[in-house]
């Protein structure tokens, strides 16, 4: 007889619903589920494409690079979380649109984006602009950071 | 074959931050009004009961229903996020176009101030829930993202909560019944940037009934004709999506009721819509067709949807100011619709209304773009 069979990871707690980091070869990707008929490609790995119906789903890295969709800074307490912190909508390279934390980029911290150093107040991250996964938040949640590389526009006026 | 249907009669509790009244006796006050407004014998002639509410307690309808004499008759609660009233008022129509029930009692009950402190947060199962989310930050996304695309300014989107704020001090079950200024809405507190205090709606604890049955005719100058009602949930909202959260699922919705009514946005006379934040009303007056993608900031702004303007939107006040307890919004919609167009609403009566439109959306499941919409249209040719 062996051992028996268990299907419980290690380690692992109740399920967590949010997008899943993993870190490779020094990069933070997302990783989700991607239609092997269509392209699509979302946060999670369900049976079906929900676009097409197709049942062939590939697992799939996506980012570390992201565009803000848009973005808010919630300044009201929920219950666990000390406000305020950066929220935003991302589209992943290459991937689907998450829901991460902002991490200021000079403080380092998810509230920072209080602290924008010249003492002004925080603002949200601008619609447009690109970021980059850089891990978890203190609470488990995917987080990104703003990014130096240039945006679509500006490469576009780079290249005119 | 389907019957017309109509509303016979409306009721609603007193809107506000209520404590210290049970679900029941919020209830009793809504469904007896409702009763004799429809003119029934007693509550002994309701056939059936849809429930709309969101976190009413398992049995929260049968508890209230019981001690004022609905019973014995099939009771359904649903659950559609802000627009399970309305969703409620939808299938209680279906009901009756079908010939199912006859008398059908439309309900709405909802005691926030029992759940929460503040503002309402998706639950933890959720993807969003579980990141610490609240509803005022996917609001405030949409005004980030309606400044940043459409140059929609602070002050346009302030003078929705300045124009609900004056609706409502018509209205005398409101919750915030008081008049504030474009500068006092952007110097209230930050919520969720750019979304200012004044510009979220409050929790709120209330009841909103309607008695819906077939159309009774002249003998009846009082019942209202339903002309359609839709209801649609959220299509994937997702990196393919251009538009706000919400604005197609409330455009397809509309569509819909539109065309079984027979009508366009240009021939209504008044509206109740989802305000719940100010930037909701601008972007659902734009896919309701009041105005163009992105024109909805211009659109307040000029006046086009304050009562004395030519299509008023929200003169109960809205979820902003009559307030939002959540399950019960979509009745107190329906209510302020039936009195518009009966001409009973006071001081806040829009002239001459003859067609009305109710619209609900809601959420907290990440990834559709809304749980459910529903859009209802009221009244008469």
């Amino acid at each position: 007889m062996t051992d028996r069979l268990t299907l419980d990871p290690p380690e692992l707690g109740p399920a967590d619903p949010r997008p899943r980091l993993m870190l490779v070869n020094g990069s933070v990707l997302a990783t989700g589920g991607r239609c092997t008929a269509c392209g699509y490609a979302l946060a999670v790995v369900p049976p079906r494409c929900p676009v097409c119906g197709g049942a062939t789903m590939e697992i799939a890295t996506f980012g570390p690079g992201a565009t803000v969709f848009t973005a808010t800074i919630l300044r009201i307490p929920v219950p666990g979380r000390e406000p305020p912190y950066g929220l935003a909508y991302v589209d992943l390279d290459g991937g689907p649109r998450i829901l991460v934390h902002v991490i200021d980029s000079e403080t380092g911290e998810t509230g920072g984006l209080r602290s924008a150093g010249d003492g002004r107040p925080a603002r949200p991250l601008v619609p447009g602009s690109r970021v980059r996964l850089v891990g978890w938040t203190e609470h488990g949640d995917p987080a990104v950071r703003p990014s130096p590389e240039p945006t679509e526009h500006q490469r576009t006026e780079e290249a005119s | 074959m389907s019957a017309d249907t109509a509303v016979w009669g409306v009721g609603t509790s007193l809107f506000g931050k209520q404590p210290h009244l049970s679900a029941p006796e919020l209830t009793w006050v809504a469904v007896t009004e409702a009763i004799d407004d429809a003119g029934l014998a007693g509550a002994s002639a309701i056939d059936a009961v849809y429930a709309g509410t969101v976190f009413g307690e398992p049995g929260v309808a049968q508890r209230a229903l019981q001690s004022i004499g609905v019973t014995g008759v099939p009771i359904i609660t649903i659950e559609n996020a802000c627009a399970s009233g309305t969703t409620a008022f939808h299938e209680a129509r279906l009901a009756v176009e079908s010939g199912r029930y006859e008398r059908v009692l439309a309900l709405g009950i909802e005691t926030m101030t029992a759940v929460f402190d503040g503002a309402i947060v998706p639950i933890r199962s959720d993807a969003e829930g579980a990141q610490g989310f609240a509803m005022p930050s996917l609001y405030g996304m949409s005004a980030t993202r309606y400044v940043h695309e459409f140059d929609v300014t602070p002050e346009q989107m302030a003078q929705v909560s300045v124009k609900n704020h004056r609706h409502a001090v018509g209205n005398p079950r409101a919750q915030h019944s008081r008049t504030v200024t474009v500068e006092q809405v952007l110097a209230s507190r930050v919520i969720a940037d750019p979304l200012t205090l004044y510009q979220c709606c409050s929790i709120a604890d209330a009841a909103g009934a309607a008695i819906i049955g077939p159309a009774r005719g002249a003998a009846h100058p009082r019942d209202v004709p339903i002309r359609s009602s839709a209801l649609r949930s959220g299509k994937l909202w997702d990196q393919r999506s251009s538009r706000v959260w919400g604005w197609d699922i409330v455009a397809e919705t509309a569509a819909l009721a539109y065309e079984q009514a027979g009508i366009g946005p240009g021939d209504v006379d008044v509206f109740e819509v989802h305000d719940a934040f100010t930037i909701g009303e601008i972007v659902t007056t734009e896919a309701l067709g009041l105005c163009d993608l992105g024109g909805g900031g211009r659109l307040v702004e000029s006046g086009h949807t304050s009562i004395g303007g030519p299509q008023p939107v929200n003169p109960s006040g809205g979820l902003l100011s009559r307030g939002h307890p959540l399950g019960a919004t979509g009745l107190a919609q329906i209510a302020e619709i039936v009195w518009q167009l009966r001409g009973e609403a006071g001081a806040r009566q829009v002239e001459g209304a003859r067609l009305g439109v109710v619209e609900t959306m809601g959420g907290g499941a990440a990834g559709v773009d809304g749980n459910g919409c529903v859009v209802a249209v009221l009244g008469r040719s």
